[in-house]
This record gives structure tokens, sequence and C-alpha cells, in this order.
């Protein structure tokens, strides 16, 4: 098996943890529709900075070149595994293992507008990234990857924290 | 100045006697979405505004009003 296999084994196992701990939480918490979905919306708001943090900190090791090949190469694939996650979940209702009638009330008008705008800030972070690599490739060449690898990195860490900033204001409104 | 869109929403639930968490059921929406608008934070589609005031008894144009 090559590293690369490995590496989004891995990604895949933690996010199957965490999918699995959230889920046996979630068991012995509220029992109705409107009850479970306010307790997912609110535990989403305090996630959603852990995970920008969770999401940034892999950066390090990747920006850093002290490992060796073999590491960089499983956590690189291990990013792009969180990624992909991380993506998705922006992109749809997320709660992917939660009944449809708890998943259609968490992702409400209210959330619906939030998430918007959190992904319109995550375009234009990722444009304005990609524009100052553009400049950068003019005086230094930047490997495909590493660019790839920046764009998606700041365009996900800044809609997640929006989205982070916008969930946790509608809900200290309270 | 941008207008705003202003309700009454709050004193309408509260003359009513309901919770947030009620006044959400009744309408299919989170808390937290009755809590926005409550606050001015969020601006509710037009849906949802025939939704609230329909369930507080009242019409839209009673509930909502711009303030410039």
């Amino acid at each position: 098996m090559d590293d690369f296999t490995i590496g989004f084994l891995v990604g895949l196992a933690a996010v199957l943890v965490i999918a699995a701990i959230i889920k046996l939480r979630s068991r012995k918490g509220p029992t109705t529709v409107a009850e479970k979905a306010e307790d997912l919306s609110k535990r989403r708001a305090r996630m959603l900075p852990a995970l920008a943090l969770i999401f940034l900190s892999q950066q390090g090791a990747y920006l850093s070149h002290a490992s060796s090949n073999t590491a960089q190469t499983i956590k690189i694939s291990a990013w792009l595994v969180l990624s992909v996650v991380l993506i998705a979940a922006l992109a749809t209702k997320g709660f992917w293992f939660e009944p449809k009638a708890v998943r259609d009330l968490i992702d409400d008008e209210n959330t619906r507008a939030n998430r918007n705008d959190a992904m319109r800030l995550g375009f234009l972070v990722s444009m304005a990234a990609a524009i100052g690599i553009y400049f950068m490739t003019m005086f230094d060449n930047m490997k495909a990857r590493e660019s790839i690898h920046i764009i998606m990195t700041l365009g996900i860490a800044a809609a997640l924290l929006r989205w982070a900033y916008l969930e946790r204001r509608a809900h200290r409104d309270a | 100045m941008p207008d705003r869109l202003a309700n009454r929403l709050k004193e309408r639930r509260t003359e009513l006697g309901l919770t947030q968490a009620e006044l959400a059921e009744k309408v299919g929406v989170t808390r937290k979405t009755v809590n926005t608008v409550e606050n001015g934070v969020f601006t509710p589609s037009a849906t949802l505004a025939i939704k609230l005031a329909q369930a507080l008894g009242l019409t839209v144009e009673q509930l909502f009003w711009i303030e410039s």
C-alpha cells in the first residue's frame, strides 16, 4: 500500500470517528425533531471554529519541510480527505447521518443565508489567493500542487470561520 | 441610509404567550431563525414573512414595516 493511500485511509478514519462521536452523543440528547435540530445547530456553531483550527493546523505540517517524504504524503492525503468533507459540509445540509426531517429543519432559511454568505467569502478569499500566487510566480517558481493547496486552504478556512461567526451570532442574540 | 425591515414579532409573540421555540415550530424553522428575525439581524423571505404573520394572526403589513 503506498503512502498516499495510507494517508487517505487515515483521513477517512478520522472523519468516521468524528461522525460516530457526534452520532453517539446525539442519541442521549433531545427527542423531538425541533429540539434535536436546535441542539445540533448549536453544536455546529461551537464545532466550526475548532474544525477551522484543526484544518489550519494541518497546514503547518505541510509547509514545514522538516518531516520525511512518507510523513508528508500521508499528511497531504489526509488533508485532501478533510478538505473534501469540509467542502461537502459547506455545500450541503451536513449531518448526513441524521433523519431527513432533522436535516431539513437545521438547514432553514437563516442557516442557508449564513452558509451562502460564508461560501461567498470563501470564494473571494480563494480568488484573492490565486491572484496573489499569480503575481508571486512572476518572481519565484511555485509547484501547481503547492498553489492549489494554498488556494483551497485559505478559501475553506475563511468560509468556515465566517460561517462560525454568523451562526454563533445568530444563537447569541437569543 | 439603507432601508431597514422593522417588526413587532416579539411584542405580538409575547401577547399570545408563545416562546420563540413554539413559534419556530409553527412556521417550520429553528428558534435561531425566529430570534434573528426578531432582532433585525436577518431579513426573512416573503414566504417566511407570510408564515410568521399567519401564525401570529396578523397581516404581513401589520407585522413588518420599512424604517428609512
